[in-house]
């Protein structure tokens, strides 16, 4: 019993460590090259010597962006008491100019404690947060405006950054744009004299490298000696741990994990769907279960969708095929029900399904997304309109593999075409 | 300073030190009370406590010099030279006008909520509002032998019963031998004692560099039980001016308005200074000896109170001050004495320029009788009542108006400040490199505008000309240019010459609007804009349109006042292009009526856009055009140099080489001052976190980082995500531009590169990791525009294209140590 306890213990442990990007991020964070000094640097520099800043933050998604910024934020609340207030706004929410005014005023309010009106207008807004910058600049107070998914504020005629980037060039404020992107080319989408105006800091978040990896492995397998656990057990953990590191097999299983996606993100998330399948009773990470975790990360939704088909669907899709390979270009569901005909009519032990039923389970596959129409046109009846197939016939013939109720003559059926593109 | 006079002068202060430490005048000679025995402790624990019983003998404030005071001979303070001006009888202790504090007390019963006692002495101009007959009001005063003016600082008797200062030493005495004499003193930056050269141990031969600190203090700070040298026995202890003040037995203030009353008598009104004890965070370490803050706190007094005047300069001024004398006192911050907060004084004071600028028509140089004056005045303590009116700390949130809609008056602002000043921001001694990085900020002001002379004069010719001429019509400039070449600034520069000019009296005044398109809600809100910065009320664009139309077409006057020409400047102009073009055509064609005496400058970026617009629109702007040609790289390199003037921070190849950069790419100012911000702070950070070579003293910018900073700014970073993309998606580049290859057409759809990318894997031994993570793979180089792709729901007919030259592929790609056979396919 008392095992037990240790065991979900150490879990929820590494599950807390699992989902808190502070505890990951904070590995990376020492070294001067880092983003996070970097930004640091660029930051509390406009914090101490009163200047304002532009500053980008750019890279693929997972890679710690909005992770390292929140550290570095942390840490100079922390240094810096009263003298930094953050205004953080999304792209995908504010990306309308007055909205995204509004959301500013409003945060600025209540950093400020001070009032705010709804009904305020957008001229109103915009000369409050102007009058903000002002004060908080005479103030010594830094004003940081996050704008994750910066590339979407980057629309139309670009007010907000345009009023945001010329206060900052005019008035007395001390104020840092952060602009998060995982756009390598947003500074290119700003309008030209928004550009001038733009300090074009840039930092270049990239997925880590293999040693860094491993080295986050460990920082977050591994547990603590000096914790509540008692010691026995987290000796052997972590010794287990690192004969698994060790293992050759693991490593192939992290290496086609990287292969396909190499950030910290998907990363993490495979560790977390491996320690959640760690066998309580014996309380101990094995092999398996970064195994299975490998398999949970790396989906097929196509496949698996192919896989539970019903088998009058795959004779739609296979019908479709050979219409394709037939080039012919567009069909619709009359030429896919004629296709189907002279199967039927070619090859015996052919199931024959009435229209309606066809017609049901092609309205399916178009759920599925398995098919979809060529077309826009919505005032056409279903059975008319062109519909095209979305999967290749190489994912076809593997789903048909796959699908153990699929009748051998459909696998026939395409393995015959398979020959004819062999043959011509 | 008179006291000054005598004494040579000795020391040069070099600007930037003296921030630091105030200026180390050869001091005068005064009698110094060793420490301050006397400093009432009250004001230094608890800076607010109520005051409200007055005592009789310590009525703050209120004190009245009485009427019998010899009006001194016309001596003006700064000649008295170091004879000592017995002042007793001046300031010899009077009951003062008691129906005064009475009037109000009664009243600041009302605000007793109120904790501070200097609050209560506002009240009373609505008591004297009340009075049927005017006052007078003055720009500048003689009074008591002295000229004093709106803006002055002075310092102001406290108590009646200052007993042990019956004088009033204008000299400092030595602290050593008690005496003044001739010999140059030196000022202990600590104790702002003065010491004799010669009178010091060891004594000096010339005043040193620096910050210098007496024996005394030094003793005390390594925790030495130092004596000071007793004075001699009967010789009593004098203090200058400046040490009651900052024993808070004096008051300053900044004289705001003089006014005479009905019956005579002067009166100003105030604004407090206080010392860093008064204040609620106390004497912080940073504070320096002679540091004041300046208050939002108000009162009326009369001009008897008065002593004579003190200086209190902004750090800038007080940098420059070298030898200024005793009474000189810095003030940088402002204190807000509801919140008990701090808050920089900005550069430059726009709320008082404004007042200043409605004020200096009415003068006298453009007459106006005196009931517009006096009304205008009190139009503006109107409005200060109101704004000191606003709820106290304590009162109810339910009476708060919302922040951000008051008609254009942000509301408590006055909440923001810091509770204590931030030490690094004064104590912080700027590196050679920040200074550079302060300099070349863009917010800051540089102090000269190179390489825009000519330009410049044409505007300037242009609005004289416009001003001046009363019938000439079509008065529009149009001012095209790339961002960035200086065309919003040369047109600020040149209306703040004119605004000078008119101070000055040599031009007619002028109203003057600026407008930036951008910044607009709508292009028709520019009506209620316009109107609104006219007249200062706010209507509908609707109203204002009509409003402005009678204004400038129709000649309709709404008052004399009107009368001035209005100067219009609108940036960024091409925002206000609507469909039928009507605001524009509204804007450009007020000008061309007779007597609407409107001038208007619009700036955009494109040449051709009086080209792009209507006809009748285009006649009407397009005539005179000023271009700003894009800088090249000479000028760039003078504007940056110009900004870096006495900061060695910069090697000189590393300005050419960032000018010329930019030259070659835009031309913008902006983007060469940014790129030499960056090399700054590239540079900076690498000396701050370099711990093994400490400090080396010089750190110059060089070619590598100006280098480094032109790379992070013109470059996308496409090369090196490509380099560090997971070995799939390297292949999938590679798939990609193979296709390229193969077939020449740029686009592909998923399907074909999916059967390029198992050609691939199958002949080079990799497994083919299914369609599915493929796509995935594709998206997330699709996300980070490396390549441009459909959403991924189409799947196998997703379109694709590179986004990138496919020899930037190919060179990022090129040695990759995972994948050596990627090169052949590409």
């Amino acid at each position: 019993m008392k095992i037990q306890r240790t065991v979900e213990e150490a879990i929820v442990l590494l599950r807390k460590r699992l989902c808190d990007p502070d505890f990951i991020f904070s590995l990376f964070s020492d070294s001067p090259d880092s983003n996070y000094s970097k930004l640091k640097f660029i930051v509390s520099s406009s914090v101490t010597e009163a200047c304002n800043n532009s500053i980008l933050l750019l890279g693929p998604r997972g890679c710690g962006k909005n992770a390292v910024l929140d550290l570095v934020l942390e840490d100079l609340l922390k240094e810096y008491p009263d003298m930094i207030s953050v205004i953080k706004l999304n792209g995908l929410l504010h990306c309308d100019d007055n909205c995204a005014l509004k959301e500013i005023a409003r945060q600025l309010c209540i950093e400020h404690e001070l009032m705010f009106s709804k009904m305020a207008s957008s001229d109103d807004n915009s000369q409050f947060m102007i009058a903000m910058l002002r004060e908080c600049g005479l103030a010594h107070k830094t004003v940081v405006f996050v704008l994750d998914e910066f590339d979407l504020f980057a629309q139309g005629k670009q007010r907000l950054l345009y009023s945001l980037l010329d206060a900052m060039q005019s008035v007395s404020s001390q104020a840092v744009v952060i602009g998060i992107s995982c756009r390598l080319d947003a500074d290119q989408l700003l309008e030209k004299r928004v550009r001038s105006r733009f300090s074009h800091r840039k930092l270049l978040f990239l997925p880590p490298q293999k040693d860094d990896l491993q080295r986050l492995l460990k920082h977050i397998l591994l547990l603590p000696t000096d914790s509540t656990l008692p010691h026995d057990y987290v000796t052997d953990f972590n010794s287990r741990i690192s004969n698994i590191i060790a293992d050759k097999k693991f490593n192939e299983i992290i290496d086609k994990l990287t292969d396909a996606d190499c950030t910290v993100s998907n990363f993490v998330r495979f560790l977390f769907s491996a320690v959640c399948c760690i066998d309580s009773k014996s309380g101990y990470m094995t092999l398996e279960n970064f195994k299975f975790a490998l398999s949970t990360v790396q989906r097929q939704p196509k496949l698996d969708c192919l896989k539970d088909c019903s088998i009058l669907e795959l004779y739609i899709m296979v019908c479709m095929r050979r219409l394709e390979f037939k080039e012919q270009e567009s069909y619709n569901f009359n030429s896919i029900m004629k296709e189907y005909k002279t199967i039927y009519d070619s090859v015996q032990n052919v199931d024959n399904y009435s229209r309606n039923v066809c017609l049901r389970a092609f309205e399916h596959l178009l759920d599925r997304q398995l098919i979809e129409f060529a077309d826009r046109g919505h005032n056409q009846c279903i059975e008319f309109r062109s519909v095209k197939l979305l999967i290749s016939p190489a994912e076809l013939h593997q789903g048909l593999k796959s699908n153990r109720s699929c009748p051998a003559i459909l696998q026939k059926l395409m393995n015959q075409e398979a020959k004819f593109v062999a043959n011509g | 300073m008179a006291a000054m006079a005598e004494t040579p002068k000795t020391l040069k202060q070099t600007p930037k030190k003296s921030l630091k430490s105030p200026p180390k005048t050869p001091i005068p000679h005064t009698p110094q009370t060793l420490a301050s025995p006397r400093r009432s402790l009250r004001f230094i624990s608890s800076p607010i406590q109520t005051n409200q019983t007055i005592s009789p003998a310590n009525t703050p404030k209120t004190t009245i010099r009485s009427k019998n005071t010899k009006i001194k001979p016309s001596k003006s303070v700064d000649s008295l030279k170091d004879d000592k001006i017995d002042t007793l009888d001046a300031f010899s202790p009077t009951s003062p006008d008691r129906t005064e504090p009475k009037k109000r007390k009664s009243r600041s019963e009302s605000v007793s909520a109120r904790v501070n006692p200097r609050v209560h002495e506002k009240r009373e101009i609505a008591t004297k509002r009340l009075k049927p007959k005017r006052r007078v009001y003055y720009k500048k005063v003689s009074y008591d032998g002295g000229e004093f003016a709106v803006g002055d600082d002075v310092y102001v008797k406290k108590r009646e019963d200052a007993s042990s200062d019956e004088d009033d030493p204008e000299v400092e005495e030595c602290r050593v031998c008690f005496k003044a004499g001739r010999a140059v003193m030196i000022e202990c930056d600590d104790c702002l004692g003065g010491f004799h050269l010669k009178c010091l141990k060891p004594p000096l031969r010339v005043v040193p560099d620096g910050e210098w600190i007496c024996g005394y203090c030094e003793g005390r700070k390594l925790g030495k039980n130092v004596k000071l040298p007793e004075p001699p026995k009967g010789k009593k202890q004098r203090r200058t001016a400046k040490e009651k003040l900052l024993s808070n037995d004096l008051w300053a203030v900044r004289i705001e308005s003089l006014w005479k009353e009905v019956d005579g008598s002067f009166w100003y009104r105030g604004r407090w200074y206080v010392t860093p004890e008064e204040t609620a965070a106390g004497r912080q370490p940073h504070n320096l000896k002679r540091e004041l803050y300046r208050t939002n706190d108000f009162a009326d007094n009369e001009m008897e109170t008065v002593l004579r005047h003190c200086y209190v300069m902004t750090p800038h001024e007080y940098a420059k001050a070298e030898n200024e004398g005793d009474d000189v006192f810095l003030c940088e911050y402002e204190y807000d004495v509801n919140w008990h907060s701090f808050k920089r004084i900005a550069e430059i004071d726009n709320n008082n320029d404004e007042d200043a600028d409605e004020e200096a028509p009415h003068d006298d140089d453009w007459s106006c009788d005196e009931d517009s004056d006096s009304e205008l005045s009190d139009d503006m303590e109107y409005e200060e009542e109101d704004r000191y009116n606003k709820p106290a700390p304590g009162s109810t949130p339910a009476h708060e108006v919302a922040a951000n809609s008051r008609k254009g008056h942000t509301f408590g602002l006055q909440k923001i400040g810091t509770k204590r000043i931030p030490e690094h921001v004064r104590t912080h001694k700027q590196t050679e490199l920040e200074k550079a990085k302060a300099t070349l900020l863009l917010a800051t002001l540089p102090k000269s505008l190179p390489c825009r002379n000519k330009e410049m004069e044409d505007i300037t010719a242009f609005i004289k000309g416009a001003i001046c001429d009363d019938q000439c019509l079509g008065r529009c400039l149009y001012i095209h240019g790339v961002p960035g070449t200086g065309k919003t600034m040369s047109v600020l520069a040149v209306m703040r010459s004119l605004r000078s000019e008119v101070d000055a009296g040599m031009t007619k005044p002028y109203s003057f609007v600026e407008i930036n398109g951008l910044k607009l809600a709508t292009p028709e809100n520019i009506y209620r804009v316009i109107y609104e910065a006219l007249t200062g009320h706010r209507v509908s664009w609707k109203k204002a349109l009509n409003l402005l139309n009678d204004k400038f077409s129709n000649g309709v006057k709404s008052s004399k006042d009107d009368d001035r020409p209005c100067i219009l400047l609108i940036d960024e102009l091409d925002l206000l292009v609507t469909r039928n073009q009507s605001v524009l055509y509204n804007i450009l064609d007020w000008p061309t009526k007779p007597n609407s005496k409107l001038i208007v400058i619009g700036i955009a970026n494109t040449m051709d856009l009086p080209e792009k617009l209507l006809p009748r629109i285009s006649s009407r702007m397009g005539i005179q055009r000023l271009c700003f040609a894009p800088y090249n790289y000479l000028q760039l390199q003078e504007i940056i140099g110009c900004r870096l003037k006495g900061i060695d921070a910069f090697e000189k190849q590393a300005i050419e080489f960032a000018s010329r950069k930019v030259a070659a790419v835009s031309g913008d100012a902006r983007r060469a001052l940014e790129i030499c911000r960056r090399a700054a702070e590239l540079a900076d950070y690498r000396v701050k976190k370099s711990t093994s070579l400490p400090n080396t003293g010089k750190a110059l910018v060089g070619m590598s980082e100006v280098e480094a900073a032109i790379q992070e700014m013109f470059q996308a970073p496409h090369i090196q995500v490509m380099r560090s993309c997971s070995k799939l998606g390297k292949i999938f580049l590679a798939a990609m531009v193979h296709e390229l290859y193969k077939t020449g057409m740029s686009e592909t759809t998923f399907e074909k590169l999916a059967q390029t990318f198992s050609c691939l894997c199958t002949s080079n031994g990799i497994t083919f990791p299914g369609w599915d993570t493929l796509l995935r793979i594709g998206c997330k180089l699709g996300e980070s525009r490396i390549i441009l792709c459909e959403s991924g729901a189409s799947h196998r007919l997703q379109k694709l294209q590179l986004n990138f030259p496919s020899d930037d592929v190919s060179f990022a790609l090129k040695d990759s140590n995972e994948l050596p056979w990627l090169t052949k396919y590409m």
